[in-house]
């Protein structure tokens, strides 16, 4: 079935993405909160890449990597740094300054520190900025199509092209419900994951 | 060097006059949205029962990917500028809705009482005392909006609508390397300068004390 | 622990989707690509059709894959092995060459370039010569008494008439708007329109244009009852359509070349006009017209 078919074809795109931007995004937020002066730049950075309109994001990295897959996936990992980027570093300094220095105290090195106690207490927070990466870039996937990527996308412009309403739900429909699924679920997490921070 | 100058010589009229309709229709649809959700989270700020459900509804909405609306919109109004303008405006109102209730909903709840205390009516308490504590925070969903509608902006050229996205369009359909960043470039530079301008904006408006230090 | 959890059942979907897309490679497959309006579709599935009936070759579809630019690349790349192409677009679009104005000169340099630069083959044209025309409004074409493309510049009429096409028409060298407009002389009102080639003929029945750059088989022109103004000055090359495929497919599959071939000039302009037809006004689906027509032709 066509529908399953793209579907599945636009969840692995969105999550590729999203697995490459936690990787690039929490390092670079960890970069940002260690590095002096790097913070503003890479915060920048990320704001930056996020205001640039993603059709247009999208079109010049094609000029680059050319049409397909890959493309899309660079174009939703570099839109996806800034919530994840940003959660990272407003995380790691949102750490009590009391378990940083308890943390020294007991002999810690700082990599030690960062890993068995700043970014443990982050965690909520840069789920969050995950969740936030995933359930948008569902939407900006459906943009996909446009390059030559796979995806629920060429459902929607298809039917916007014959101009018939169920093929253009039959792309939309799977897309928005998929968002909202994996936002209600992953909100559910971060709820108790508070909870559990909190007792 | 050389070439950007030769790039932008061939290619200023053009880019001049998408960016026009570009901002164009980024300008309309954001103000429509302004008209619209402004007074609508006034409204909501006073029914505080409604508001969750509400904003929760128009933020379901946001979700549907703008290509699907841009699509339904050119079938019942046809091609150009309108249905696209529908759109946009539709899309423009979540962030400056949600703004402005928050921003409203947060006034100090004691500043509101002294302004009763001071003998001002309901209508002066909105306007000399809530709506000008908020205006960051409205200022700041105009902003979010607006680099929205921007981007949202590009995919009106599929459906006769002009701006950028024409550009952009003709590059992708033609592989021209030219007409891509002729149309990504500008797009990019007007929503970075836009949003540093609101910004900046934002920061001249708010009131000293208010000003969150960073 | 739940964390621990979440995070393996990630990987695994993550792992999971990966092993699913990547290398799925069917070796006994052939991919069809086909650009993304209405007649190309049609083709396409022909193509599918009779390759399925007469072979043992499995057919995957990637219909409507995009503009004629993005299939080019697609089987460059060798994400497709076949699409149908036109003459006049390999030589203007692909081949980046002067228009040539005779139908047999252009099929041949077409042949052999595309062997030679990309190792594509052109196999046998199917029939029909589908070549960009101006269609306009009859109320227009009464109006400024048109009937071939120089009444446009007669009283300056064009620059009473508007104009709409897809993205791709405005940036063709050799065979698209500024061209045509260089030869002719003329010059439309106003802004000229953009917008996604399935969207022209709407946007000429909703009066939001007087004209468009249309397709001679397009089934609409007689849907919106257009009149096709006479390329006099001989502007528009012949697009004589054929299935292009790459050669290293060929050599894997000889028996494709005369498989296709058996379509050879089987499609004339009136039949393709029909075939659009059935599928854009008669609603008819892709596949039932593609079947229909192979077997009213006798070939399966």
């Amino acid at each position: 079935m066509e529908i399953f078919e793209k579907s599945l074809e636009h969840l692995y795109l969105v999550f590729t993405a999203t697995v490459f931007s936690v990787i690039v995004g929490v390092l670079l937020g960890i970069i940002a909160y260690r590095v002096k002066h790097l913070d503003k730049i890479i915060l920048w950075l990320t704001d930056t890449l996020q205001t640039i309109p993603s059709l247009a994001l999208l079109a010049f990295l094609m000029i680059f990597f050319g049409l397909g897959d890959l493309t899309l996936i660079i174009g939703l990992v570099l839109y996806s740094l800034l919530p994840i980027t940003r959660n990272t570093y407003t995380g790691l300094k949102d750490v009590s300054p009391f378990l940083k220095d308890a943390a020294k105290g007991m002999g810690m090195s700082k990599m030690q520190r960062l890993l068995l106690v700043e970014l443990p207490l982050s965690f909520p927070l840069i789920f969050v900025g995950i969740k936030i990466a995933l359930v948008t870039s569902f939407s900006i996937a459906v943009l996909g199509v446009l390059i030559g990527a796979g995806g629920l996308g060429s459902i929607i412009y298809s039917g916007i092209q014959i101009q018939d309403v169920s093929m253009i739900l039959k792309g939309a429909i799977p897309v928005t419900l998929m968002a909202i699924v994996f936002d209600i679920f992953m909100t559910f997490i971060e709820k108790r994951m508070i909870k559990k921070a909190k007792n | 060097m050389n070439t950007i100058i030769d790039f932008i010589n061939r290619y200023y009229k053009e880019i001049l006059h998408y960016t026009s309709r570009h901002i164009y229709l980024v300008f309309v649809s954001v103000a429509i949205g302004i008209v619209i959700a402004v007074p609508l989270g006034i409204l909501l700020s006073r029914h505080k029962k409604i508001a969750e459900p509400v904003i929760a509804g128009i933020s379901a909405f946001q979700t549907i990917p703008g290509l699907v609306l841009l699509g339904f919109s050119m079938m019942i109004f046809g091609i150009g500028i309108k249905p696209a303008i529908i759109v946009l405006s539709l899309y423009s109102l979540l962030p400056i809705l949600r703004n402005t209730y928050t921003g409203l909903i947060g006034v100090d709840a004691s500043l509101k009482d002294a302004a009763k205390g001071i003998g001002m009516t309901k209508n002066e308490i909105l306007f000399k005392v809530e709506l000008p504590l908020s205006v960051s925070t409205i200022i700041s969903g105009i902003r979010i909006s607006t680099i929205y509608i921007i981007s949202w902006a590009t995919l009106a050229g599929l459906i006769g609508a002009g701006g950028l996205g024409d550009l952009i369009w003709i590059g992708l359909s033609t592989y021209s390397k030219d007409y891509i960043l002729a149309g990504t470039i500008p797009a990019a530079l007007l929503a970075l300068i836009v949003s540093n301008l609101l910004e900046l904006l934002q920061k001249l408006i708010t009131p000293k004390g208010l000003k969150v230090k960073r | 622990m739940k964390k621990k959890l979440m995070a393996g059942l990630l990987v695994m979907v993550f792992v999971f989707s990966v092993f699913t897309f990547s290398g799925c490679g069917n070796e006994n497959q052939i991919i069809i690509g086909t650009k993304d309006f209405n007649e190309s579709i049609v083709l396409g599935e022909i193509f599918a059709q009779v390759i399925e009936a007469k072979t043992d070759i499995s057919v995957k579809r990637k219909l409507n894959l995009g503009g004629t630019f993005i299939c080019f690349e697609a089987i460059k790349k060798g994400d497709i092995d076949l699409y149908p192409e036109y003459t006049g677009t390999g030589i203007t679009a692909h081949l980046k060459l002067p228009v040539i104005s005779d139908t047999e000169e252009g099929y041949n340099v077409c042949k052999d370039e595309f062997d030679k630069q990309f190792n594509i083959a052109w196999l046998d044209p199917l029939g029909f010569n589908n070549t960009y025309a101006i269609a306009v409004t009859k109320e227009i074409a009464a109006e400024y008494n048109l009937s071939k493309c120089s009444d446009l510049k007669v009283n300056n009429a064009s620059q009473n008439i508007s104009f709409g096409g897809e993205h791709e028409f405005f940036n063709r060298p050799g065979d698209g708007f500024d061209g045509f407009c260089d030869l002719y002389d003329v010059s439309f009102k106003g802004d000229t329109i953009k917008m996604n080639v399935a969207l022209k003929y709407k946007a000429i029945g909703d009066n939001e244009m007087d004209a468009t750059d249309a397709y001679t088989t397009d089934s609409e022109i007689l849907e919106y009852e257009l009149v096709v103004l006479e390329d006099d000055l001989g502007f528009f090359p012949p697009y004589i359509a054929a299935p292009i495929i790459k050669n290293e497919t060929l050599l894997k599959f000889p028996e494709l070349k005369d498989v296709l071939n058996l379509l050879s000039g089987k499609i004339t302009n009136t039949v393709m006009t029909q075939l659009n037809y059935n599928v854009m006004i008669d609603k008819q689906s892709v596949k039932v017209v593609a079947e229909n027509f192979l077997t009213e032709a006798g070939i399966i």
